[in-house]
């Protein structure tokens, strides 16, 4: 796609493309922006919290770094960031099958109508403390928490998706006597897919929230399970540092993680021709 | 529901009647509802400890109706809710205000937008647990605590969409009443205002869905009476059917809430966007809000 | 050994609004079609022919009549090309190409290549179709239908979507596959010129969807659109078809006046 080219212009002095000012323009916005957040918060800290209510960015700064370079940030994140993700697919697993029957047929429609609109307002803490009830503190809790929070999205997505299917193509495949399976192995589900997608985006913001509070009851690693054991600590500092950490990595999963496999999968679309 | 169940003709028999119930919108509703109180039973054969339906609908009887729990705790319905609801709706207050004053702070001018957009974002992301977590070594325990939480919960949400809505304006609207030198009051009430109202609404529903999330949340912490509370108390108690009890309650608040009011008040907000939309995009529109903002 | 048989075929289309009639797309049609032929079924625009290569592939049923599409005992194998490519956007052209014939016997792989090869497009395989341009899009349905290796070909206005100079290039090329393969092609098209230059034998239908006229064209073979003979034989079914044209508006101008 896009990338910074540098080139020599007519009298020979470098100047940036397009591309590359945006980039440098993007660049910037992020530093101001990111300096906006210290300077708000080194304020508050100094002037209206206090230290001890509010520690400052550098110490937090610190505890972050700690928390890095003694690998206790791989050692926890990995496990919830794999939590995540079967949960993800779980949500693809359950919710490409609903949304595929919500989308064609009326009756499924308004079967998982009532679930799909409630299971939005259920709150997390519900998620949590079921999931503990149920399962105890085992790895399914945030799985599944995860699965149920995404799923709705999927369905819907999945559902809506499927009035956009290309007739055509399908009538072309009967032309050619295709078999129904191979019909929607080929046609239909990648059809479907950038919706689905969509779906997972976002729900993401979403579904990792959910899963930081059901590790926060049940979990015995991972991210929450490490919040929960700095608030016992009574340690602010280190909660606060655990959060952001995990924050900060969340906002650039998705926008950059995300983003790239989103065009990645959906490389065919409008290729630039070479 | 459906109307599928029509008058059956002279020439139609009792077998196809049944078959078009069957095959009925009103038919699938129901039997949604009762594979969840299947499902529901299976889990609870699965899992001991989790009660069935018919535990959990027996104790819901006891408790809202005030009678005594194996003869000796006292149901009580309206007082955690009378406990809650005032917190509840206070949180949402502030969230409101100081959503609106930092959402027009940020979407009014650029520099503000680009210093302060990504600590908004940050505020965003940061789950309802931390906010609980935080207020309840500052604050101890306490209504203080359980509204400041939820307030921090939600404020973000509304001046997001606060800042989407200024933005949304077009700038050839801006632009045009500032060619024409509307005075600001007329244009605020003219054309900020309306064109906001919109975003307002859903920035509102965003911080009650929130708001009562984090509301239980926090009063599950920090609280000695209130909805979280008592879900706690019957937790702690080990009477899971206590728990489950009240969770169907607050889910049951929460759904009655969104669907019959915010919604129906959201459409209307809404009614010049929404006539662009196709029915599956406006199906699509109600689910959008799964917030369960953890 | 006639591998379609259309006989008395009918198909007519409700009436969409309460006060417009019913429209008749085919109307009693009746012929036959077997062998190492390439027939064209020329006719004006709603006269049907898009919906006779329909009835015959099976994606739209007969109001009456009957269609048998048949190589001896069996259903025969049927080949399909339509107007746009149809392509899946979202495989290359080889997968394109594997997509008809999966569940074949033989080294599917190989036999994409064959035909791909025959279009000129053997180097294509990793390309996505929104690499292509358009020419080259329909080039591989082309290669596509060829490559069922089919008992009977459906063309649907197969060049109808392309510019002139592209249109030209592909009936050469189409020419060249169908000696080379040896196939049964029905071949729809609203191009009279089109339709002399390619086929054996062309059927023209008349607006109301009965059969016109059956021409056979019996010129030397491979035509190009600048032999003499070719535009001789043109303009005289040209001239068949303007004769058609005012004959119907004739009989139409009588139904109005009656």
């Amino acid at each position: 796609m896009s990338s910074t080219t540098v080139e020599r212009g007519p009298r020979g002095s470098a100047h940036l493309s397009i591309a590359g000012r945006r980039r440098v323009r993007g660049v910037a916005g992020l530093l101001i922006g990111v300096g906006g957040l210290l300077l708000v918060w080194t304020l508050l800290s100094e002037f209206v919290f206090g230290e001890f209510l509010l520690p400052p960015p550098l110490e937090i700064g610190q505890i972050m770094w700690e928390i890095v370079r003694s690998g206790a940030f791989i050692e926890h994140f990995v496990p919830t960031i794999l939590r995540l993700g079967y949960g993800f697919a779980l949500a693809l697993l359950i919710g490409f099958p609903v949304g595929y029957l919500m989308g064609t047929s009326r009756w499924w429609r308004a079967f998982f109508h009532d679930m799909v609109m409630v299971a939005g307002s259920i709150p997390g803490i519900t998620y949590a403390v079921m999931a503990l009830v149920i399962l105890g503190i085992s790895i399914f809790g945030p799985v599944i928490s995860v699965g149920l929070v995404a799923m709705p999205y999927v369905a819907i997505n999945v559902a809506e998706g499927l009035d956009s299917v290309d007739r055509r193509l399908v009538q072309m495949s009967d032309a050619f006597r295709r078999q129904r399976s191979s019909v929607v192995r080929h046609v239909l589900i990648p059809s479907v897919a950038p919706f689905a997608f969509a779906g997972v985006r976002l729900s993401f913001a979403l579904a990792w929230k959910v899963e930081q509070l059901t590790e926060v009851f049940g979990g015995s690693s991972g991210v929450g399970f490490q919040i929960r054991r700095e608030f016992e600590d009574f340690s602010i500092p280190g909660m606060l540092a655990w959060v952001l950490l995990f924050i900060v990595f969340m906002i650039l999963l998705e926008r950059f993680v995300l983003a790239r496999l989103e065009r990645y999968l959906f490389r065919w679309r409008l290729e630039d021709k070479a | 529901m459906s109307r599928a169940i029509a008058a059956p003709s002279t020439s139609e028999g009792p077998l196809a009647v049944l078959a078009r119930f069957l095959r009925s919108d009103g038919f699938a509703r129901l039997a949604s509802y009762l594979f969840l109180v299947v499902l529901w039973q299976l889990v609870s054969l699965y899992e001991d400890r989790f009660p069935g339906p018919a535990e959990t609908f027996g104790f819901l009887w006891i408790e809202v109706t005030g009678g005594a729990h194996g003869g000796v705790v006292r149901g009580q319905f309206l007082e955690p809710f009378a406990a809650t609801l005032p917190r509840f709706a206070l949180g949402i207050a502030i969230s409101m205000a100081l959503g609106v004053v930092t959402g027009v702070v940020i979407g009014g001018s650029r520099l503000a937008e680009a210093l302060l957009k990504d600590t908004l974002l940050v505020l965003v992301a940061l789950p309802a647990i931390i906010w609980a977590f935080l207020t309840q070594m500052w604050l101890g325990l306490g209504d203080d605590a359980v509204v400041i939480t939820t307030f921090l919960s939600a404020f973000p949400f509304v001046a997001v969409n606060v800042v989407q809505g200024i933005q949304a304006i077009p700038r050839d609207l801006r632009r045009m009443s500032g060619a024409f030198h509307v005075p600001l009051y007329r244009r605020l009430r003219h054309m900020q205002i309306p064109a906001v109202t919109g975003y307002l609404f859903a920035g509102f529903r965003f911080a009650v869905i929130i708001g009562w999330n984090a509301v239980l949340l926090a009063e599950w912490f920090s609280a000695s009476e209130g909805v979280g509370w008592r879900s706690r108390y019957w937790y702690d108690a080990n009477r899971y059917k206590g728990f489950v009890g009240w969770v169907i309650l607050f889910i049951a608040f929460i759904v009655l809430l969104d669907r019959l009011v915010l919604v129906r008040l959201q459409r209307r907000a809404f009614r010049w966007r929404d006539a662009q939309l196709s029915a599956t995009e406006r199906q699509a529109e109600e689910i959008d809000v799964g917030i369960t903002g953890a | 050994m006639a591998i379609l048989q259309v006989d008395h075929l009918k198909k007519t289309f409700p009436a969409i609004e309460r006060r417009s009639k019913s429209t008749t797309a085919i109307d009693d049609l009746s012929f036959e079609i077997g062998g190492h032929v390439f027939v064209s079924v020329v006719g004006p625009s709603g006269c049907g022919k898009s919906t006779l290569l329909n009835i015959v592939s099976g994606i739209e049923e007969p109001s009456s009549g009957k269609v048998s599409v048949s190589e001896g005992e069996r259903d025969a194998r049927l080949g399909y090309v339509f107007q746009e490519p149809r392509l899946l956007p979202w495989r290359t052209v080889m997968q394109n190409m594997l997509y008809v014939i999966e569940g074949d016997n033989g080294d599917p792989r190989e036999r994409a290549t064959t035909y791909l090869r025959m279009v000129g497009l053997q180097d294509a395989g990793d390309q996505f179709p929104s690499q292509l341009s358009g020419g080259m899009q329909q080039r591989v349905g082309i290669a596509r239908a060829f490559s069922v290796e089919p008992d009977l070909l459906l063309m649907d206005e197969p060049f109808s979507h392309l510019d002139a100079i592209t249109a030209r290039g592909l009936r050469e090329q189409l020419q060249e596959i169908w000696a080379q393969t040896k196939k049964t092609v029905l071949f729809v098209t609203h191009d009279i010129t089109e339709a002399v230059q390619l086929s054996d034998r062309v059927l023209m239908l008349a607006p109301g969807g009965h059969l016109y006229a059956d021409v056979p064209i019996d010129l030397p073979r491979p035509r190009r659109a600048s032999d003499t003979q070719v535009a001789t034989a043109q303009a005289e079914l040209l001239r068949r078809f303007e004769t058609m044209q005012e004959d119907t508006d004739a009989a139409g101008a009588a139904e109005v006046a009656s």
